[in-house]
């Protein structure tokens, strides 16, 4: 092999590995600000966005927090004394705009953390941020059913799905757990003693009928709620 | 009893020394000097004489070849008493039909050689192989011989005249020969040879081969005046250059295989050299590839015809004269011919060549030539004394009858007379009955039992905190059995396979401090709700549920081990295997390493795994040929189910080969405990390669992966600025190059990777295979730029490696800065943060394929280049005195990494660590060492340090270990290993995972082997029949809280954990 092939090869082998396309600042789009959606308007990006096992809330354009690590509580990492480096879900969830304004914000927020890690409490606070959205959005714009029907999956999977976990609440100084499906037969039965959201079913009655649909008894006197075999 | 015991002993070495002096006496008074061999040649032709009388050479190719073994076996590495008893075996029996010379591939030890001849009467041709099969040429393995070289030259001549000096005066020596066929094995290439036309290549090398040949013989005859030498020359192929070069060589030697006759060979030696002729080889197999049945009487019908023949053509029989006998090939079957280093110990049915001469079985384009049938008895089972038996075969009775004759006594027309008088329908019956025995003692029929193993342990364990409070009742006992049941099938000649069966009894739980196959069948607890029972539930609730649990004990008691089935067409043959080695395909065009090597069966037990399980199609002739498609559920130890298309075909002076790895599914669970599943995807390489004959070669790869994952999005972080980017069409490409060149005859590799974001592939081929030390930080990952560069400079028995690599990452890893969201009181406005990384949730990860920048080099020294230093078995096959290696690695990685990932067993899927490793200067060094004081003594040490990051979880830091790792192989029959390590991960790979490390780890196994059967490398069962004892002990830092689980909180400062066993091989 002459001298001069060699140097071919060698250059053919120089552009083989250059020409290689660094990322800069021209691509990508800069999301370092990203306005959280104020109204109360949601379109269901699939059908069971929001519900047990589904993870498209990520790919929906409208979710603020696709790209964000919503992060468990035992997944925040910390410094070497132990202090938190970032924000929890519940820290981010607090700082969400209260009322109408934050209701599409957090069913984002609470249906991302629920495609991260499949657990009760995730599943309960999607199907309240959707109770919330029917809430609000029939309260100003129309009565939509296809939120008030999707809020109410969202509870039923919190029963089916995750029955016997509980999530905790801050009673004063003290983080008290609560049965889900306690609670969940609550908002459906006591629908607006319990969430100050309209109701899903019209009234209690209807409510322990839909339950009673569902496979559950609810015990309106011992606040019990059984599974019927 | 101790008393009478010791007496006992005291008797024995008394009588055992006495026997050894009057053996030795024996020996000394019938020392005297080599016998003298010559030819002769008078009116009626040649004869061959020893001592000054005819010598009809009656001759068998011997070897020993054990079931279950290759060519890798050495018989002179065992002990005295047993070579002792092979060779009585076998020399007996060969000395009983009248044969009264050997030929073996095997150097015979000259005591050996001396033990044959006094205790047998049989005289043995020392073959030193010349190079036939690869040289250590300058302390560098050279794998195709060239005669041209002078330095070659030099080596091989001093080699041999090395044996010569070695065995001049030994008696028994019958002549040298040297090589084996050495004028078919022409294959190195060279800028001078290939410059002349095609034609004219091989004899111009073949004119190197003759010309050495003459010179090594006028050297070796002027030490060894008193013994003819000779070639192995195959069949007489470039007779002309052998007169040209060899005219003074007192024999010519030849493999030669032309069926019945030997047809012309006579006169054209007789016209062109006047020399006297030997077959080191000739025969005929003993398997109709037609029939696909034992054939003898074919066999025998042939080998009777050749003996005629030559007894017809020796001196004084008027015809050409120039016989003077010959070497059966061969005088027992080897069960390792076909494949060599698979199937070995089950004899093979498969025709590997085709020769029309054997009429027998020979059909138009169809194999016939059986390799594992060639003897005149087959190979039996093991007798009493652990020898494996010989049931001689018609062939046997045949020739002990002719042996009884002398051409030079008896007159021609006289043992014509008696050849045709054989009554070879006896001898066929005779050869039938012994078949039939055998095969009532062993079952030979398509579905066969053919071994298998039982093992027995007992396990004591126990650990500081409990003992402490209890004492010894704090230590608990367990004990296992397990066996092994291994079933051949072979139902006609184009499908054979085998499987193992497993069977359990009780399984010990050697856990943490042994993770031991057999754990499918540990208990297992279950939690069962139930309604409560009614005096349950006055204490409970109204509707609360009872929550049992429930232990499974007896589990999974039986499966299938491993399985294997092939199929051999005329077009395709057709693999089936579940839990079988299996090899990469990075040598026949697998350039990204598509198809990765499944051969650590041992860390795949652990785990229970059953990789590779699938199924191969490699096409052979047709539309196929050089086509290969690998499907099945993990081909390779953790793979997806998937589809490998495999197309290889050649343009000019170049290799093409196209490939397609389509995943057709996910696996849902880990390959081990904690290894995390990879998504599902595709690629499609395309590669070629162009050697150049002055050692240039260049190879260039390009790679189109995952284009799945088009416009799939990922955030990336650059000088506080946070981008939603996207996957295009470019990041789903990747290009690779590698040159390989001599400098100053050493051999040297540059190389460039480009790989895109998803352009992912797989193993990169290291240079010296899996028992590469290097640490090189090479990575199957896209996402990088990257240049690599090593030399192999060899000085005598001395290698250097250097070896460099620089990458970059064309997208870095993702920090962690949480996302944060400042409250309007109206309008939310969120700053998503970044954080690193993970396969799953984004469409890459910055992991091993960081940026990096890496130096190391090694040195080896390895006197005997044969066993090469690297090899997978080295452990097993080196034979230096001493030999070695050193070397160290520094590598620094300037950045972090994005988040590993691991198998959660709770949520079974991938779960994230959720961050990178930090960026780190970390360094290794290591030393293998092997020695060999003496044949049947070893000892491998290895030491091991440095200063690395786990592969997973970054809590905890990177970590300096240190260890020493052990092996003593003593009398080939006791071995010790063990290894010491101070702050070292443990030993499964997710304690480096999750960065879980030991102040210190301790282990100690001795076991004796009781059945001759040696020691065995790498081997994870069937090492032969043996007991043992192995101690593991394990530190616990108490501040460490990664070892909580082990320690009881940090309240333990050690584990520990002695089991016995014992394990029968049958």
């Amino acid at each position: 092999m002459n001298t001069a092939y060699r140097m071919v090869l060698l250059v053919v082998t120089a552009l083989a590995v250059s020409g290689c396309n660094e990322r800069d600042s021209n691509d990508g789009e800069v999301i370092n600000n990203i306005l959280l959606p104020t109204d109360v308007v949601l379109n269901l990006f699939c059908p069971d966005v929001g519900i047990k096992d589904e993870r498209c809330v990520l790919d929906d354009p409208e979710n603020p927090f696709a790209v964000v690590a919503v992060l468990e509580p035992d997944q925040v990492p910390e410094d070497e004394d132990g202090n938190p480096l970032a924000d929890d879900k519940f820290a981010l969830a607090n700082a969400l705009p209260p009322g109408p304004t934050g209701a599409k914000a957090r069913f984002y927020l609470w249906a991302t953390a629920l495609a991260g890690r499949q657990t009760g409490e995730n599943q309960w606070y999607t199907a309240r941020a959707l109770h919330e959205l029917y809430d609000a959005n029939s309260n100003r714009v129309f009565e939509d059913e296809l939120i008030k029907e999707h809020a109410k999956r969202a509870y039923r999977s919190v029963l089916d799905n995750f029955y016997g976990q509980a999530t905790f609440g801050q009673f004063g100084d003290n983080s008290v757990p609560f049965q889900l499906n306690e609670i969940v037969a609550r908002s459906i039965v006591f629908s607006e003693e319990e969430t100050g959201w309209r109701s899903l079913v019209g009234s209690s009655l209807e409510g322990l009928a839909l339950l009673g649909e569902w496979g559950y008894t609810y015990n309106v006197e011992t606040d019990l709620l059984t599974r019927i075999e | 009893m101790a008393g009478i015991s010791f007496f006992k002993s005291i008797r024995k070495v008394i009588g055992l020394g006495a026997a050894i002096v009057v053996f030795s006496a024996s020996f000394a008074s019938q020392a005297h000097a080599a016998d003298f061999v010559t030819t002769v040649k008078d009116d009626g032709g040649w004869k061959l004489q020893v001592n000054g009388e005819d010598f009809f050479i009656k001759g068998i190719v011997w070897g020993y070849s054990p079931r279950g073994k290759n060519f890798s076996y050495n018989l002179w590495a065992e002990s005295d008493d047993f070579i002792r008893k092979v060779l009585d075996y076998e020399f007996g029996m060969m000395a009983a039909a009248g044969v009264n010379a050997n030929r073996s591939f095997t150097v015979i030890p000259p005591k050996w050689v001396e033990y044959i001849y006094r205790e047998h009467g049989i005289m043995s041709v020392i073959n030193p192989l010349m190079g036939r099969y690869g040289a250590s040429i300058g302390g560098k393995w050279v794998p195709f011989t060239d005669y041209s070289d002078e330095l070659t030259r030099a080596t091989l001549k001093a080699d041999v005249l090395e044996v010569v000096e070695k065995y001049k005066n030994t008696p028994g020596v019958l002549m040298f020969a040297l090589g084996n066929e050495s004028n078919y094995g022409l294959s190195w290439s060279s800028f001078e040879i290939e410059n002349l036309p095609e034609g004219e290549q091989n004899t111009a090398k073949a004119r190197y081969l003759y010309s050495l040949y003459a010179e090594v013989i006028e050297a070796g005859q002027k030490i060894a005046p008193n013994h003819p030498f000779t070639i192995v020359n195959g069949d007489i192929q470039y007779i002309d250059l052998i007169a040209e070069y060899l005219p003074d060589m007192p024999i010519l030697g030849s493999n030669v295989y032309r069926g019945s006759s030997f047809t012309s060979l006579w006169a054209d030696v007789d016209e062109k050299l006047d020399m006297p002729v030997v077959f080191f080889e000739f025969g005929s197999d003993a398997f109709n590839a037609r029939e696909f049945e034992e054939d003898q009487l074919a066999q025998a019908e042939i080998l009777k015809e050749q003996w005629r023949e030559m007894y017809n053509k020796a001196a004084g029989n008027g015809e050409e004269g120039n016989a003077i006998g010959g070497f059966v090939f061969e005088w027992r079957d080897e069960w390792w011919k076909y494949l060599q280093t698979e199937n070995l110990d089950v004899q093979d049915t498969n025709a590997s060549w085709s020769n029309q001469a054997y009429l027998f079985d020979w059909a138009e384009g169809e194999n016939n030539m059986n390799e594992e049938w060639f003897g005149i008895t087959a190979l039996g089972t093991k007798n009493s004394d652990g020898v494996y038996t010989a049931r001689p075969r018609m062939a046997y009775d045949v020739l002990a009858e002719i042996f009884k004759m002398d051409p030079y006594t008896y007159k021609k027309a006289a043992f014509n007379q008696e050849i045709d008088n054989l009554n070879m329908d006896l001898y066929a019956l005779k050869g039938e009955v012994r078949q039939l025995k055998a095969e009532s003692k062993e079952e030979k029929s398509r579905l066969r039992f053919e071994g298998g193993s039982l093992i027995g342990e007992l396990v004591v364990k126990g650990e500081e905190e409990s003992i402490r409070i209890d004492g010894e009742n704090a230590l608990e006992f367990e004990n296992g059995q397990m066996a092994f049941l291994d079933i051949g099938f072979n139902p006609n000649q184009k499908i054979s396979g085998q499987m193992t069966i497993n069977i359990l009894g009780n399984v010990a739980d050697k856990e943490p401090l042994e993770i031991a196959y057999g754990r499918r069948a540990l208990p297992v607890d279950v939690f069962v709700e139930r309604d409560p029972l009614p005096e349950e539930a006055e204490f409970l609730p109204p509707d609360a549920r009872v929550q049992d649990t429930v232990t499974f004990t007896d589990r999974e008691r039986v499966e299938i081990y491993d399985f294997n089935a092939k199929y051999e067409g005329d077009e395709w043959d057709i693999e089936a295997f579940y839990h079988t080695p299996r090899y990469h395909w990075k040598n026949e065009g697998d350039f990204f390493g598509l198809v990765r090597e499944t051969t650590d069966m041992a860390g795949q037990d652990i785990w229970n795994a059953k990789a590779p399980s699938g199924v191969e199609f490699a096409g052979k002739a047709g539309w196929g040929e050089d086509m290969k498609i690998l499907a099945g559920d993990e081909v390779f130890w953790g793979a997806n189910p998937k589809v490998i298309l495999k197309y290889s075909w050649n343009w000019g002076r170049t290799e093409f080969t196209f490939m397609h790895d389509e995943d057709i599914a996910r696996r849902g669970d880990s390959a081990s405990a904690t290894a995390a599943t990879d998504i599902q995807t595709r690629r499609t390489t395309l590669y070629a390669k162009r050697d150049f004959a002055d050692g240039w070669t260049l190879e260039v790869g390009g790679i189109f992966a995952s284009n799945e994952k088009i416009d799939d999005t990922f955030t990336r972080y650059e000088d506080g600025v946070i981008y939603l980017d996207q996957i295009e069409d470019e990041d789903t490409l990747g290009a690779r190059v590698k040159l390989s060149f001599p400098i100053f005859g050493h051999r040297t590799w540059i190389g460039g990777h480009y790989a895109g974001l998803v352009a992912d592939g797989g193993d990169i081929l290291r240079e010296f295979g899996i028992m590469d030390p290097t640490m090189i930080p090479y990575s199957p990952w896209g996402n990088k730029m990257e240049f690599d560069a090593g030399m192999n400079i060899t000085f005598g028995n001395v290698m250097l490696t250097p070896r460099v690599m620089y990458r970059e990452n064309l997208v870095d890893a993702n920090p962690s800065i949480p996302a944060e969201i400042n409250p309007n009181p109206n309008l939310g406005e969120l700053f998503p943060g970044v954080s690193p990384r993970n396969r799953d949730d984004d469409p890459f990860a910055v992991l091993d394929n960081r940026e990096a920048r890496s130096a190391e080099i090694f040195l080896t020294y390895d006197p005997t280049g044969e066993t090469f230093f690297y090899d997978w078995d080295n452990d097993f096959k080196e034979d230096a005195k001493f030999a070695f290696n050193l070397g160290g690695n520094y590598t620094e990685y300037p950045t972090a990494t994005d988040s590993f990932q691991f198998f959660s067993l709770l949520s079974n899927s991938n779960a994230a660590f959720g961050v990178g490793l930090p960026s780190e200067n970390v360094w290794s060094a290591s030393s293998r060492m092997v020695f060999n004081p003496t044949q049947r003594n070893k000892y491998i040490l290895q030491l091991k340090g440095g200063f690395q990051q786990s592969t997973g979880d970054p809590d905890g830091g990177t970590r300096e270990f240190y260890e020493l790792h052990g092996k003593v192989i003593l009398r080939n029959k006791h071995i010790i290993e063990g290894y010491f390590k101070k702050d070292a991960w443990g030993p499964y790979d997710f304690h480096r995972q999750f960065n879980v490390i030991f102040p210190e780890q301790f282990k100690l196994d001795y076991s004796v082997i009781l059945d001759g059967s040696g020691f065995q490398p790498r081997e994870t069962r069937g090492t032969g029949t043996r007991v043992g004892i192995r101690a593991l002990y394990r530190g616990y830092d108490p501040e460490d809280e990664k070892t909580f689980g082990e320690s009881q909180d940090g309240l333990s400062d050690y584990r520990f954990m002695t089991v016995f066993y014992v394990e029968y091989v049958f």
